[in-house]
């Protein structure tokens, strides 16, 4: 039994070591010189520097543009997703909406589409109305992933309320407008904070749309990675540190939401997925 | 005075229209553009030639050994990828749920892949792990003594590295979400099994398998969608290279339409993928329905 306990405590270490193991490579390549980088065999014990970091922050190719691009493209996408999001998820979840059962299964399927699907039609639409490479053109494209996901993880939340709660203040006469503003926002304000971390962090890591429809304007962070990349060489530890810069917000939300994170990731398959 | 239902459905389409309007505006649009495209002649390398083209480019499609390889290969991508996630993950999770010690731990590094951008995993794997000389995969295999292998530069390694990547990046979903059904299940009655002398591997095939089925089938549906759409880690790693080996439709459809700029037969391509993709989650959510 002991030794069953020893095998089994290794095999989850073990895999503990992998799944985290390309993001801790990556700190310590991040640390590393670029000659340190390309010793052989890989060193862990190295002089550690900061320099790859003031290079990529302040530097020639600051990454700090890009930082500034993906925050507003991201804040941007998730106001616009929740302010949109929060009256229909409410529509849907609590309230007699005519042709509800269509009405979930439309925003479900909207969320299945592959985005290579979307970003040719928009690569002639926006090209047309003089919106590439513009902030507003990218918010557009973004609410294509964000307003679904966001609906149906607001549901999921907003079924939870008791549904004692709304009555007692419709009872009052309180208004239907009053009671979602008053009773229901306050209830789901955890489930609220939980969409918006989602929808901030799939819309930072987003590549397709922004690498097709943005520009030197707008180019976000994960566009951003590739200006350590060129045909003659590669900036590894460059790169590594930008990485792991353009990274920290995602992974420290990621981190936050953590309890959460099993619930945002299945949301729609359970739901619109019927009958569990 | 107003009937109040009335007025309660007034005011949920009041609440729910805006959303609706705004997502038939930014999705159903864009693909009924999408279709218009596809029978299109469009190239912006020659855009003498834009003009209306019928069916044209969906009978390329029958000619087109290369959309013959990247459709079978988005096959195979998607079906190693699920599968693997699907089986290590289920198998992580039993595993852990022996491990009484450090559950916390686990799951911050699960979360480390999931909430990392697949073009940052792709271009992790790329440099760190499988870059031919300083790559830790490449010492790995020299220190075992089975030689050093251009993991991304060979064809058929090639496509493997990427269903690695995948399958690394998604196995931790599929491990947090049977993790989560585990524990849900009522204990009692492997207790009740127990009792009946029933063995390890009949409990897990009569009692465990059968009650995760339904977190399973979700976990198949997400997971398919998710390779699917696959692009960003793919794209960093290999760029569908090398030649065409990892380039699955939404690789082919993407260079087709922005480094080949022939944007019509590209949304051909992607139509296909469109296709295949809503039969497939519909497919399979009718099949969890029907049962």
């Amino acid at each position: 039994m002991k030794l069953r306990n020893a095998v089994l405590l290794v095999a989850a270490v073990l895999m503990m070591f992998v799944w985290a193991f390309p993001v801790v490579w990556g700190l310590l390549t991040s640390l590393k010189t670029e000659r340190d980088v390309l010793a052989y065999p890989p060193s862990v014990v190295f002089e550690p520097t900061l320099g790859n970091y003031a290079d990529i922050l302040f530097g020639a190719t600051s990454i700090l543009p890009n930082l500034v691009s993906s925050v507003i493209v991201s804040g941007l996408t998730t106001a616009v997703t929740m302010l949109f999001a929060i009256p229909a998820a409410y529509a849907l979840s609590r309230l007699e909406l005519p042709f509800k059962r269509g009405a979930g299964f439309y925003v479900l399927a909207t969320q299945m589409l592959p985005p290579v699907g979307l970003v040719i039609p928009y690569f002639l639409i926006l090209r047309g109305m003089g919106w590439t490479d513009t902030y507003q053109g990218l918010v557009l494209v973004y609410l294509t992933f964000a307003l679904p996901f966001a609906i149906w993880l607001l549901v999921s939340y907003f079924e939870e309320i008791p549904r004692e709660m709304e009555e007692a203040a419709l009872l009052d006469r309180a208004g239907r407008l009053r009671a979602l503003w008053y009773v229901i926002l306050p209830q789901a304000k955890g489930g609220i904070a939980v969409t918006v971390i989602f929808v901030f962090l799939n819309s930072w890591n987003e590549f397709l749309f922004a690498v097709v429809l943005g520009g030197n304007t707008v180019r976000t962070v994960t566009v951003a990675m590739f200006n350590f990349i060129s045909l003659e060489q590669t900036q590894w530890a460059r790169l590594a540190a930008a990485a792991m810069a353009g990274m920290a917000p995602v992974i420290v939300l990621g981190l936050i939401a953590q309890k959460h994170i099993v619930k945002g990731l299945t949301v729609g398959a359970v739901k619109g997925g019927g009958r569990r | 005075m107003t009937n109040p239902r009335k007025g309660e459905r007034r005011f949920a389409l009041a609440l729910f229209l805006p959303a609706l309007l705004l997502l038939v505006a930014t999705t159903t649009l864009p693909l009924v553009y999408l279709l218009w495209t596809s029978v299109q002649r469009i190239d912006l390398s020659m855009p003498w030639l834009t003009g209306f083209a019928g069916l044209a480019n969906y009978a390329q499609l029958g000619g087109d050994a290369r959309f013959w390889s990247s459709l079978g290969l988005t096959f195979i991508y998607t079906a190693t990828t699920v599968v693997l996630q699907v089986v290590v993950g289920l198998a992580l999770a039993l595993l852990v749920m022996q491990v009484r010690v450090g559950q916390g731990l686990l799951r911050i590094a699960a979360i480390l892949p999931i909430v990392l951008a697949p073009v940052v995993a792709g271009l992790f794997w790329r440099s760190l792990v499988l870059a031919p000389d300083f790559g830790v995969m490449d010492f790995l295999t020299r220190a075992l003594g089975l030689g050093s292998y251009n993991w991304l530069g060979d064809p058929q390694l090639a496509l493997l590295s990427v269903i690695a990547i995948h399958t690394w990046q998604w196995t931790p979903f599929a491990f947090l979400v049977l993790l989560a059904s585990l524990a849900a299940l009522p204990p009692d009655i492997y207790e009740a099994a127990r009792l009946d002398r029933a063995g390890p591997w009949q409990r897990f095939w009569h009692i465990t398998l059968p009650m995760l089925r339904p977190a399973i089938v979700i976990v198949v549906i997400l997971r398919m969608v998710t390779a699917l759409s696959a692009f960003a880690a793919i794209f960093a790693a290999t760029g569908g290279g090398p030649g065409t080996a990892t380039e699955i439709l939404n690789l082919y459809a993407y260079r087709l339409s922005f480094t080949e700029l022939n944007l019509g037969y590209g949304a051909a391509v992607a139509t296909v993928l469109l296709v295949i993709t809503l039969t497939v989650s519909f497919g399979l959510f009718a099949l969890r329905r029907g049962r």
